[in-house]
């Protein structure tokens, strides 16, 4: 141990140089994960935290809530389907509103008052038991969305909102999000289409009867009811166009940054196992155990990687607190940070591997022989 | 410099430890960089593909294309604004489609617009739209039915234009009348009037000062006209994947000059002794800089010719939902990043080549 931590000591600058090579590149990944977790949650918070465990979207659609919209009659005919307990519309859109004096957007989810589609996650204040009443994201309450403040929708004869509570995580493609009755959403949906025949439903809700398979509930929905795709509320997260574009484009690069580490640290401890070959072998001639020097060596790559993480970890913290993205709340779960870190060190050992080998190769008998 | 070649030449098994980290960071910055632009073109196709000096958006919209209503009389009342050469209304519905070929249904922007422009010809006839090409991907072709909407309002394709998508969504461009027809079909809950569009693109004549034409638009009308780059920019989640993919791809860069650093701080006191003894032969400390620097710049080279090669070769077995643009731009600014970043890197070994004793070569002081 001794040793692994004096060659430290003598070679601060080759070691320092790793670290904060690997620190960057575990901020980077980490970010990366912040940033991704915090588009995510603030693309979809909404449908992921309210209560209907099926939604139902016009398969037109395509999973995308704001394409969405259903006919009465395919509204009744999911009623009607072996199953289903119970149903409610749930309308959404995107309005210009007066908040805090500004204009802003806002995201209205308009749905059956008491019943499915309402948030869960409230953290603030009451759920709505009214018109125009409204629980907003807490993450928007400095913005003119805060409990009391009133939101009017821009549009003659739109409706005034006020906040009476506020629920976590429950944003709408990154704007602020308002939970109100299915008559103020159609309200607001009149007030900015005046010349509109009717206001449509943009999801339909579904609370299933006790012991239902919701895999064969929705596969019912879309063999009865045509022109509509049934999906579980997790299905319906997963499946968000949003989610999975940006998912698949960032898991892409937060693999390619994890190979980028392997390679990173595995050359690094090849090369100066490379150029301690000669003291290594007198090492081993004169009694050190393959043991003592695959040890220190194991030593160094933990300790290197434990001050590169400590680093990486100290400025996701930092972007996290300091640098918010847009309107972007970023956040790291600490499973997220825990998995990655254990993944970084299982990576590093692995990449240890060449060197370790070649630890493993001294014959001590090279001591006895003439470099030159 | 020639003994700099002359070793990466007859030892290039040396500088792989180098070239092998760095080609993966080039990878990785060339990736970030043809995904931003990927997602920033095909979200923002639809706004340059008219070649216009400004849009004209009305002033509850909040920049938002969808949520924007101009009618006729505004059309004409712009038209009247000193300066102004033509006016051309804009209107975009997004719906799915049955292309012919596919199963599953596709997600499409139905845009209808006025006149010529940018990479736009004529409108097409009643029924019929100039299809982007990238629905070539989807199996269209010319004189292919897609139907579009709840409604299933049928539209041919009758010809191609380029790079015109909007929000990642293939684009059918078709004239205001189809566009209203299939508008109030598929969403009669948001009707649009007879004359009614969402924007108007606008062309000031020559040499005339655009922004003073956008200015006196918005004093006549009570309207928010935008410059184009403000209308891509106010297209939602476009300036923050610029932002933050931008940002990665810098960090990156800072992690290339690192590993660099590096990687040539290895070499460099793998071959202390040569240098003594280039330097007590005579040999300046600015000729064996000059010959780092041009190792550095050559792996860099190196590295991003293999990372190159590999960014292609992913780029063509990327699913087509990932939007990659294989620009050429992009990758002569990773070249450039990547040169800089590397003599970034290789100077942190200056100071230990500058502080080598040139006795030390014989031994001296050791």
């Amino acid at each position: 141990m001794w040793l692994a931590l004096r060659e430290i000591a003598r070679s601060k600058g080759r070691f320092a140089l790793l670290g904060g090579a690997i620190g960057l590149l575990v901020f980077l990944n980490l970010f990366q994960q912040a940033l991704l977790n915090g588009l995510v949650t603030d693309f979809i918070g909404a449908v992921e935290n309210q209560n209907s465990p099926v939604l139902v979207f016009s398969e037109q659609a395509r999973k995308n809530v704001e394409g969405s919209f259903l006919s009465q009659d395919q509204a009744d005919a999911i009623a009607a389907v072996e199953g289903v307990a119970d149903t409610a519309l749930i309308g959404q859109n995107t309005f210009t509103v007066l908040a805090g004096g500004d204009d802003a957007d806002a995201v209205l989810f308009g749905y059956e008052l008491g019943g499915l589609g309402e948030p869960t996650a409230l953290v603030e204040g009451t759920l709505p038991q009214g018109a125009n009443l409204a629980v907003a994201t807490e993450a928007d309450a400095d913005a003119g969305f805060g409990i009391g403040d009133e939101i009017t929708i821009l549009a003659d004869g739109g409706p005034v909102i006020t906040v009476v509570g506020l629920a976590s995580e429950s944003r709408w493609a990154v704007t602020p999000t308002l939970f109100v009755s299915y008559e103020t959403f159609e309200a607001a949906q009149l007030a900015v289409n005046p010349g509109s025949e009717v206001v449509l439903p943009s999801l339909v809700a579904v609370q299933p009867d006790d012991g239902t398979d919701l895999d064969a509930l929705t596969d019912a929905i879309d063999a009865s009811v045509p022109g509509t795709e049934a999906l579980t509320n997790q299905e319906a997260i997963d499946g968000n166009p949003a989610v999975v574009n940006t998912s698949q484009s960032f898991n892409i690069i937060l693999t390619l940054g994890f190979v980028v580490v392997l390679v990173v640290v595995a050359f690094f401890f090849l090369i100066l196992t490379v150029q301690k070959a000669r003291p290594l072998t007198l090492l081993r001639a004169v009694g050190a155990p393959r043991a003592f020097l695959v040890r220190n060596l194991v030593i160094q790559i933990v300790l290197v990687m434990a001050a590169g993480i400590a680093a990486g970890l100290v400025l996701t913290f930092l972007a996290v607190v300091t640098a918010p993205v847009g309107d972007v709340a970023i956040s790291v779960r600490p499973s997220t940070a825990i998995s990655t870190v254990l993944t970084l060190f299982v990576l590093a050992l692995i990449a240890g591997i060449a060197s370790i080998r070649r630890v493993l190769r001294i014959d001590p008998i090279d001591a006895t022989v003439d470099a030159a | 410099m020639r003994l700099a070649m002359r070793e990466l030449i007859r030892r290039p098994a040396r500088f792989v430890s180098a070239a092998g980290p760095l080609t993966l960071l080039v990878l990785l910055m060339l990736f970030l960089g043809w995904l931003l632009d990927g997602l920033f073109l095909g979200s923002t196709g639809a706004i340059r593909a008219h070649g216009a000096d400004g849009f004209v958006f009305s002033a509850d919209a909040r920049e938002s294309l969808l949520r924007s209503s101009v009618d006729e009389g505004d059309l004409n009342a712009i038209a009247a604004v000193d300066g102004v050469e033509s006016v051309s209304g804009i209107g975009v519905s997004l719906l799915g489609a049955e292309v012919p070929g596919e199963d599953d249904v596709a997600n499409v922007v139905v845009a209808g617009y006025q006149l010529a422009g940018g990479v736009l010809p004529e409108p097409p006839a009643p029924g019929t739209a100039w299809a982007d090409r990238q629905f070539n991907a989807l199996g269209a072709g010319i004189g292919d039915v897609v139907l579009v909407g709840p409604a299933a309002t049928p539209i041919e394709i009758v010809g191609w234009v380029d790079d015109t998508n909007y929000l990642l969504l293939n684009t059918l461009w078709v004239d205001p009348e189809t566009w209203r027809e299939i508008q109030n079909a598929n969403r009669p809950d948001a009707i649009v009037a007879p004359g009614e569009f969402q924007v108007a693109a606008v062309t000031t004549v020559d040499g005339i000062d655009e922004a003073a034409v956008r200015s006196a638009i918005d004093a006549t009308l009570g309207t928010e006209t935008l410059t184009e780059q403000e209308a891509v920019l106010a297209i939602p989640g476009v300036p923050e994947q610029n932002a933050t993919i931008g940002a990665v791809i810098y960090a990156t860069a800072v992690v290339v000059a690192l590993v660099v650093g590096l990687f040539f701080a290895l070499i460099t006191l793998e071959r202390t002794g040569i240098y003594a003894l280039l330097k007590a032969i005579g040999v300046h400390n600015r000729s064996l800089a000059v010959g780092l620097v041009t190792q550095a710049l050559l792996v860099a080279l190196v590295a991003f010719i293999a990372g190159g090669a590999f960014g292609l070769f992913l780029g063509s077995v990327m699913p087509a939902e990932v939007p990659l643009e294989l620009s050429v731009g992009r990758a002569v600014f990773v070249l450039i990043a990547v040169a800089v970043a590397a003599v970034a890197g290789s100077l942190a070994s200056l100071r230990r080549i500058v502080r080598i004793d040139p006795a030390s070569a014989i031994g001296a002081g050791v």
